[in-house]
């Protein structure tokens, strides 16, 4: 993978993530118990054989920052070899704010321009799956291609989400629908894209505008030069709180192809700065865990079942995690029960509390669209009263405190604000 | 500030830890899960502030040298801190294998004198203990002395494997130290020396240009201390913290259960050890993953680890995978262990990288005698299988076993290993 470069997108700010997003870039949403989203995407780059990343931030940098750190988890550090935080910045031009992909990779071409890059590989941050991209980059010098998008085939009702591509015989795109009402195909890009670097170089300056999926490679496939590459394995986009929760609980079946005890995804364990390494998990003698991902330094003297558990998490005697993802040193305490929650890093969920997802018909108050699946999200470090009883579609905001709940029984669909 | 710079003397290896230390000095080997016993010394000695050492090991050091890697496990990493292993080598005053602790210091002066350090701290790398060390330099300081020496209160069960000292009651910390012998044949002391020693710079050329007599010189508990209390200001410090040691086979099993317990004194959620997470993969295996069907409690599990079957009071290091209706209980599997279908596993130490076939059943709770071929080693009762063994399918292991490493499936002739066996 020698004169490839990688641009990796990482500054969108997920609002469909809703209170998870409010304090983090969505890459760097926490995901599958220890790890970011970010890491599915560094990982592939890293066992692929890249050498130097381009990481694009705008929104929010500051945990990915922290969590890029210095790149060495991903043994991105060396003479030859980075993972560089690329920030929008005032130059020359007086550029403002990145005004779309195309326009961030515009704005920061030097990079490859530096190492030399006869590639150009463009990725998001926000995607779950494994991938090798040399093969891909190989396909592409085969075609000749000036563009090759990584393509998948999704349901037909999820076309609306993506960009369609519609191939000839020789996987040359001929058409291409960005977000299609009614799409032609079923054929969807991931967001993966690798660019001949004069091609690249020569496209941003003639750009119509400052988006690839919109502008640019509708605009390339004008030239019959863009390639669909194949990929057949698990890709999940994880944008939606539905979304998000079901890929997680997708670690839990075999059969769904997110094997992540084989995938070798790296993180970086550093970042929390923590005066010691997480101890391992401790089971206690009053501790049951079934089909469960639970990470070191959590402590289980409860009930967990079908849930994920990233490190740190203590649940206590009595209490019951079911179908849920628990994030960061939250803590459940004695006999509180939760069903299909998302409870961010730090919560705290008092004695005998319940919180009963499931199905409701009745969507989130205030964000509707967000949140209508039956789960109920808890926000970072925010405070559940003991023995409080929550519906689903409910959203805590971030730091709520005993002080936010007024009554004692939350109806389907609640807001609390902090 | 002044400096200190520690001496972790991590060379040994102990025929009482049989095939645990075939491949391995003592310092390096797996405790608590997820960690190496000299981490102990090492995270003790980050929490104290203390960021530069030299390692001397002499036994096997690849495995150790791995685990030290850069020293950023233990962020010592940077140009006024680091750890330096520190082999034997030519070219020194006596030019030898390390003989012994004030030899190996020796033998190394040349590295402590370049470092310029007001105090020099010698550890040894195999007590499982949390100190501030800190306090200890604080005690030394207040006392004015040359050198201080830690002691710890133990049990007379075991006690004459230990220096042992009498201590002057100055104050609640330690006081003068009186006397001391090492490994006396009769009980003079509960106070037990933990070979943490202390020495201001000039009091430690003292000894290594005045009392060292090479080669009969090679202790400072046998032979230096005895004799230097009338040449130095020496005391004794007086630990009063939790405190395990490994030396055997026994108590490397019950240093490590006794973490399961919910009130134990060594409680390793706030211990802060610090390992090197680039050892073994840690850094790469995915959080554990429980199956429908596994049953887990009193257990220690961390990453990597795959648990279809049942778990009850073991520890599982790293990538250990326990597929279903196998049965694990009172046992501490190391790294990439694999116990297939149906197995049973009890009372087991087994070391990285053994594959238990489907359906065997290995250690029992109820042999009684010892190991025929090493009684004084193995007579709880405890099986220890070596590192990178496979035993097949259907195989009969008893208690008091000991299974050398590397063995193959097809190295087992017969089906049945009877109680107190050794298989080489």
């Amino acid at each position: 993978m020698r004169n490839t470069v990688a641009f990796l997108l990482a500054g969108g700010m997920g609002s469909r993530l809703n209170i998870l997003g409010w304090m983090r870039a969505k890459p760097a949403v926490p995901f599958g118990g220890c790890y970011r989203l970010i890491d599915f995407t560094l990982s592939n780059a890293m066992y692929s054989g890249i050498q130097q990343i381009g990481i694009l931030t705008q929104y929010r940098p500051y945990s990915l920052m922290g969590h890029i750190g210095s790149g060495e988890a991903w043994d991105l550090v060396g003479r030859n070899r980075c993972a560089k935080i690329l920030p929008p910045s005032t130059g020359m031009d007086d550029y403002d704010w990145y005004r779309g992909t195309a326009d961030a990779v515009a704005q920061n071409f030097g990079f490859a321009e530096r190492y030399g890059a006869k590639c150009v590989l463009v990725l998001s941050g926000d995607h779950i799956y494994r991938m090798n991209y040399a093969p891909m980059v190989e396909f592409h010098k085969e075609k000749k291609a000036k563009i090759t998008i990584a393509m998948m085939f999704v349901p037909w009702e999820e076309t609306q989400h993506f960009g369609i591509g519609i191939t000839d015989n020789e996987q040359r795109i001929v058409d291409w629908e960005e977000k299609p009402e009614k799409a032609k195909s079923n054929l969807a890009s991931m967001g993966v894209y690798v660019f001949d670097f004069d091609f690249l170089k020569e496209m941003l300056v003639r750009r119509s505008g400052n988006d690839f999926g919109k502008n640019i490679i509708p605009d390339a496939i004008k030239g019959r030069a863009v390639f669909a590459y194949p990929f057949m394995d698990y890709w999940a986009d994880v944008g939606t709180l539905k979304a998000y929760w079901q890929a997680n609980m997708d670690i839990l079946h075999r059969d769904s192809g997110l094997l992540l005890g084989h995938w070798s995804v790296r993180t970086n364990y550093d970042e929390d700065s923590l005066p010691g390494d997480r101890p391992p998990a401790r089971i206690g003698l009053s501790g049951r865990v079934v089909n469960s991902v639970i990470s070191a330094g959590c402590v289980i003297e409860g009930y967990v079942s079908h849930s994920i558990l990233s490190p740190g998490v203590r649940v206590e005697k009595g209490a019951e995690v079911i179908d849920s993802v628990i994030m960061h040193d939250s803590v459940i305490q004695s006999r509180a029960k939760l069903v299909q929650v998302i409870a961010d890093k730090n919560v705290r969920v008092g004695a005998d509390a319940q919180i009963l997802g499931g199905y409701a018909d009745i969507p989130n108050e205030k964000y509707p669209e967000h949140l209508y699946s039956g789960l109920t999200v808890l926000g970072k470090k925010c405070i559940i009263p003991r023995k409080i009883k929550i519906a689903p579609n409910t959203i805590i905001e971030p730091l709520a405190n005993e002080d936010s709940f007024a009554q004692i029984l939350l109806k389907v669909g609640s807001y609390v604000k902090c | 500030m002044k400096t200190t710079l520690a001496l972790i003397l991590a060379g040994g290896r102990v025929d009482e830890l049989s095939v645990l230390t075939l491949y391995r000095p003592k310092s390096a080997l797996p405790f608590g899960g997820l960690y190496r016993v000299i981490d102990i010394p090492l995270s003790n000695l980050m929490h104290s502030g203390i960021d530069r050492v030299g390692i001397l090991s002499q036994y096997r050091s690849d495995s150790l040298i791995n685990h030290i890697g850069s020293g950023a496990g233990w962020d010592m990493i940077g140009s006024q801190r680091g750890i330096t292993m520190l082999p034997p080598m030519k070219g020194t005053r006596s030019s030898d294998w390390y003989r012994g602790t004030a030899d190996a210091v020796y033998q190394n002066m040349e590295f402590v004198l370049r470092n310029k350090p007001d105090y020099v701290m010698v550890l040894s790398g195999d007590h499982i203990y949390k100190m501030d060390y800190q306090e200890l330099i604080q005690f030394h300081e207040r006392m004015e002395a040359d050198v201080t020496a830690a002691f710890v209160q133990v049990s007379e069960d075991g006690i004459e494997r230990f220096g042992q000292a009498l201590i002057g009651d100055e104050t609640k910390e330690g006081g003068h130290l009186l006397s001391y012998v090492e490994k006396p044949r009769q009980i003079i002391s509960s106070w037990a020396s933990m070979t943490i020693y202390l020495f201001n710079l000039d009091a430690l050329v003292y000894i290594m240009d005045e009392m060292m007599q090479p080669p009969a010189t090679e202790h400072f508990g046998r032979d230096i201390l005895p004799v230097l209390l009338d040449k130095k200001r020496v005391f004794a410090y007086k630990f009063y913290g939790a405190w395990a040691y490994t030396r055997t086979i026994d108590e490397y099993y019950q240093a490590n259960m006794d973490l399961l317990e919910e009130k134990t004194k060594l409680n390793i959620e706030d211990w802060m050890i610090r390992t090197n997470l680039d050892n073994e993969h840690i850094r790469d295996r995915a959080p554990a993953i429980f199956g429908p069907n596994a049953v887990c409690h009193k257990a220690l599990i961390h990453h990597g680890c795959e648990i279809y079957g049942t778990v009850k009071n073991s520890i599982l290091f790293p990538g250990v995978r326990i597929e279903e209706g196998a049965v694990v209980e009172n046992s501490i599997l190391m790294y990439n262990n694999h116990v297939y279908e149906g197995a049973h596993v009890n009372r087991v130490i087994a070391d990285v990288e053994v594959i238990i076939g489907a359906n065997s059943r290995v250690g029992n709770n109820e042999s009684e005698g010892s190991n025929k071929e090493y009684p004084d080693i193995l007579k709880s009762g405890i099986t220890v299988i070596g590192r990178n063994t496979h035993l097949p399918p259907q195989m009969q292991v008893g208690g008091n076993c000991i299974i050398y490493p590397n063995k193959k499936e097809s190295d087992f002739t017969k089906t049945q290993v009877v109680n107190g066996r050794t298989i080489k």
